[in-house]
């Protein structure tokens, strides 16, 4: 078990930067998940970790040594690979002990670890199995046994998920998060999806083109996200956003745009006010169909664009004046049709406010 | 697809049909040719039947192409050259595949060089060459020349082979904690062995019919190909004979192709369809 730090790291491949400028310090025993879009670096940050990438400038330490010229195989750390880099000619055992043997284990021991790896994992019976005759749901399991024999400092685990099928994938990240729980051992997590970095990780940090755009708990990241790139992708259906002029009415904030109209309580807007015009971020889940009485902020009116059933609910796509574009989640039984006028209103606290031109956070009213 | 039309299936046969008929009619020829009355005035053709089944034009054969002596060098030749090429073609091959070092391209390009240039082209060199270093008429000669020669595609075989292989099974080698050697050893040989045996039946292919490098370097220890030249005389040739001794210098190839067969398509068709 052990501390990983990010102090500065910079990869370039070639002219294109894949990471700038990455600073991150992840505490022992701690699950880390990296998500983003492809190609926000995301990946590398985790092999550079790996030592499959070298480093073009900063400092990586994996408990308090530096391991940057380090070969992987001197880190003490496991991966486990997208495509599970199963041994085809291996047996499951044979795929278990490998890393074990290379460590010249006696052979006692090595049968003891990997007995133990294949209770946790349930795949006593597999053993003598080669990877064609597993399932994919078996083959990850196995790829996770081959990371947890070797009782490592770090694990890596990219996409781990991605080739499982929904329900499969569901019931094997609520294992995985169990199984860290248990072994208390420092995970790093790579992920595109923004479900299973939510519910998988301790701390999240959200990557966009090499950068680290925030780093912090589901909550915080969900609640307070620092700029409309993390307000758009964490969060499902995504934060609408529209871009509005903002005026000051004595404690009021007016926001308008052509036919959108909204007056907010100001009471938390930063010390040096608001620019004269802002973008606006409200997510699907904080919008609904508008009802007296029920303190809602609003009315917003639009014409409803489409309609999607997602089984318990329903999302309504509002189209208010030429250009602005809302999500509003209603109930599954919802009357509102494709065409239909609709009216809805924000839950107090829940209009999120970002800088047009930096795209930072302001304020959430 | 899943359904075919009859008109398809049928298509489809008559055109594999033609092809083996195609890729036959010379072996079958030389086979029934071979099974004619030996003598200079015999002329066999194509398909047709020999007057009588001529099978004592074998031993005559062995005897006169003097093959003991000549299978007995092939057998020696091949039995060092094959290992020794397939061993140094994996081993260079797994270099060029999975390792990034100064020149790597330069010289990979001056193995694949070896597959242009025809040995023709450098044999009068190649001749002085061997005779300083006293290997002329010598095993080592054919050996030596020959493991240089099937390099080029060896080394251009697996560099292909290992390429084929997801580089995530290199890194979980890596990251196991396994030496390139060891990964090479343990992960990489084992994916590749469909192609490494088919190399290897390639190259006991090529060795065994080694022709040229024996008639120029060798006059005691004739190749097998080469011991089919005695059958030639100066203005006539007994077909019979020549044919008898071309299929008893075939079937050891053949052997080796019967028994690797399953691996041999498997290596061709490495990369080519999803496992």
């Amino acid at each position: 078990m052990a501390r990983v730090v990010y102090d500065g790291v910079v990869k370039r491949f070639g002219e294109v930067a894949a990471l700038r400028d990455f600073s991150l310090d992840i505490p022992d025993g701690e699950f880390m998940v990296f998500v983003g879009p492809s190609g926000s670096g995301k990946t590398t940050a985790l092999r550079l970790i790996a030592g499959l990438e070298t480093v073009t400038s900063g400092e990586i330490r994996v408990g308090e040594q530096v391991v940057n010229r380090l070969a992987p195989r001197d880190r003490d750390i496991a991966m486990v690979f997208q495509d599970y880099a199963l041994y085809p000619q291996m047996t499951v055992f044979q795929n278990l002990a490998f890393s074990l043997k290379m460590r010249k284990m006696p052979r006692q021991e090595i049968e003891r670890h990997v007995q133990h790896a294949a209770d946790m994992l349930d795949i006593g019976k597999l053993l003598q199995r080669k990877p064609r005759e597993l399932s994919g749901g078996q083959r990850q399991r196995v790829a996770l046994g081959r990371a947890l024999v070797r009782e490592p400092k770090v694990f890596l685990m990219d996409e781990p998920l991605s080739n499982l099928d929904a329900k499969l994938r569901v019931q094997t990240r609520t294992e995985i998060k169990h199984l860290q729980e248990e072994i208390a051992t420092t995970t790093i997590y790579v992920t595109h999806d923004q479900v299973e970095a939510m519910t998988m990780g301790d701390r999240v940090a959200v990557m966009n083109d090499g950068v680290l755009e925030q780093v912090g708990d589901t909550r915080t990241v969900y609640e307070h996200p620092a700029n409309v790139f993390v307000a758009g992708f964490i969060g499902s259906p995504a934060m609408s956003f529209a871009t509005v002029g903002a005026t000051m009415r004595g404690d009021q904030l007016e926001l308008r745009q052509g036919a959108l109209s909204l007056t907010v309580a100001s009471t938390q807007l930063p010390a040096d006010g608001v620019p004269a015009e802002v973008v606006v971020g409200v997510r699907p889940e904080h919008a609904h169909l508008w009802s007296e009485g029920e303190g809602l902020v609003g009315p917003v009116s639009g014409r409803a664009e489409y309609v999607e059933m997602l089984g318990r609910e329903t999302l309504i796509g509002v189209l208010c004046g030429d250009q602005q574009r809302f999500s509003v989640l209603a109930d599954a039984d919802t009357p509102v049709r494709p065409g239909h006028e609709v009216r809805f209103g924000i839950d107090p606290g829940r209009l999120y406010l970002f800088d047009p031109l930096t795209e930072q956070a302001l304020t959430v009213l | 697809m899943t359904t075919n039309s009859r008109a398809q299936i049928t298509l489809n046969y008559a055109l594999i049909i033609a092809c083996s008929l195609i890729a036959i009619y010379p072996l079958v020829g030389v086979v029934l040719a071979s099974l004619y009355p030996s003598g200079t005035s015999s002329s066999p053709s194509g398909f047709a039947l020999p007057p009588t089944f001529a099978w004592h034009n074998y031993v005559a054969a062995w005897d006169q192409g003097k093959f003991a002596a000549s299978f007995t060098t092939s057998i020696i030749v091949a039995a060092v050259m094959v290992p020794a090429s397939v061993v140094l073609s994996v081993v260079a091959g797994y270099a060029f595949a999975t390792m990034h070092f100064r020149g790597s391209k330069v010289i990979f390009y001056l193995f694949i060089l070896g597959l242009i240039i025809p040995t023709e082209a450098t044999i009068v060199p190649l001749f002085y060459d061997v005779r300083a270093l006293h290997l002329l008429d010598t095993y080592w000669a054919l050996i030596l020349l020959e493991v240089s020669g099937e390099l080029a595609f060896g080394v251009f075989w697996m560099r292909a082979a290992f390429l084929s292989a997801p580089p995530s099974l290199l890194e979980a080698a890596r990251i196991d904690g396994a030496s390139s050697w060891q990964t090479m050893r343990k992960v990489m040989v084992p994916f590749a062995r469909p192609a490494i045996l088919t190399l290897a039946v390639l190259t006991f292919a090529d060795s065994w019919n080694e022709f040229f490098l024996a008639l120029v370097f060798t006059v005691s220890h004739t190749t097998a190909p080469a011991g089919l030249a005695s059958f030639s005389g100066r203005y006539t040739t007994n077909i019979p004979l020549v044919s008898a001794g071309a299929v008893i210098v075939a079937v050891p190839i053949l052997i080796v192709f019967i028994i690797f067969q399953r691996e041999f398509m498997r290596g061709m068709l490495t990369g080519a369809v999803k496992g």
